[in-house]
């Protein structure tokens, strides 16, 4: 498991919220919602590839 | 890892560029609507006070201004000594079509551009000073429309541009 996944997820969760706060103080609140989105469906991306990891392995273990 | 350090770069530099130019794009619209307002009445007075022909009158405004929308007028004018025959409004509709690309005029300005030269040439000379006045309304609607436009999206745009790249590698490398 590689610390390199971490980082990349704090990077792109403080990049959205810069976002958000830039489109929010213009005026643009719908777009800020769909970056929002957009940068949860990206980490979740990221993500379901070791939840998959996690799950067999725990299946490894418990051996079923 | 050198490679990849220069991609990155090269894709900030690319995407805030891209931001930086757009939000300079808006901002200049309001300064370039008020130009060509004030070419317009340059035009009024020309020809109701000293009845100058079409084309000289152009070239005119043209040598006494420097922004690119001096251009239209310069065009038109070049259009209609190269082809005689063709008709002041649809010369000034060349002139336009060829020339908007190097100003920073939205598609709605352009609406109002090529409707004035719609009139150009087609009536006598109260005709003339009342459509060169509905423009001149026209287009002191659309700037305060740009100057509100501006205030909200110049920094908006320059921000999205870096945010923009910072994202794209992030994700991406």
């Amino acid at each position: 498991m590689d610390i390199d996944l971490i980082f990349r997820i704090a990077a792109i969760g403080i990049l959205v919220s810069v976002l958000n706060a830039v489109l929010t103080k213009s005026g643009r609140e719908e777009q800020a919602m769909m970056t929002t989105l957009a940068g949860l469906i990206v980490v979740l991306m990221m993500i379901v590839k070791e939840i998959a990891n996690l799950f067999e392995t725990v299946k490894t273990i418990f051996q079923f | 890892m050198a490679v990849k350090l220069f991609g990155c770069f090269i894709v900030f530099i690319s995407s805030s560029l891209l931001g930086y130019i757009y939000s300079k794009k808006c901002s200049k619209r309001p300064n370039e609507l008020r130009d060509l307002q004030g070419m317009l009445q340059i035009f009024e007075n020309e020809i109701s006070f000293l009845s100058n022909k079409l084309t000289d009158a152009f070239y005119k405004i043209y040598k006494q201004n420097e922004s690119p929308v001096s251009n239209f007028f310069k065009s038109t004018a070049e259009i209609l000594q190269k082809r005689p025959e063709i008709s002041a409004s649809e010369a000034w509709k060349d002139a336009v079509k060829l020339n908007i690309d190097a100003t920073s005029f939205d598609k709605e300005d352009e609406k109002v551009i090529i409707s004035f030269g719609k009139m150009l040439g087609s009536s006598d000379l109260e005709g003339q000073i009342k459509n060169i006045r509905l423009t001149l309304n026209q287009l002191k609607l659309q700037e305060q429309k740009a100057e509100e436009f501006r205030k909200k999206n110049e920094a908006m745009y320059r921000n999205l541009g870096i945010l923009g790249g910072l994202a794209i590698i992030i994700i991406l490398f």
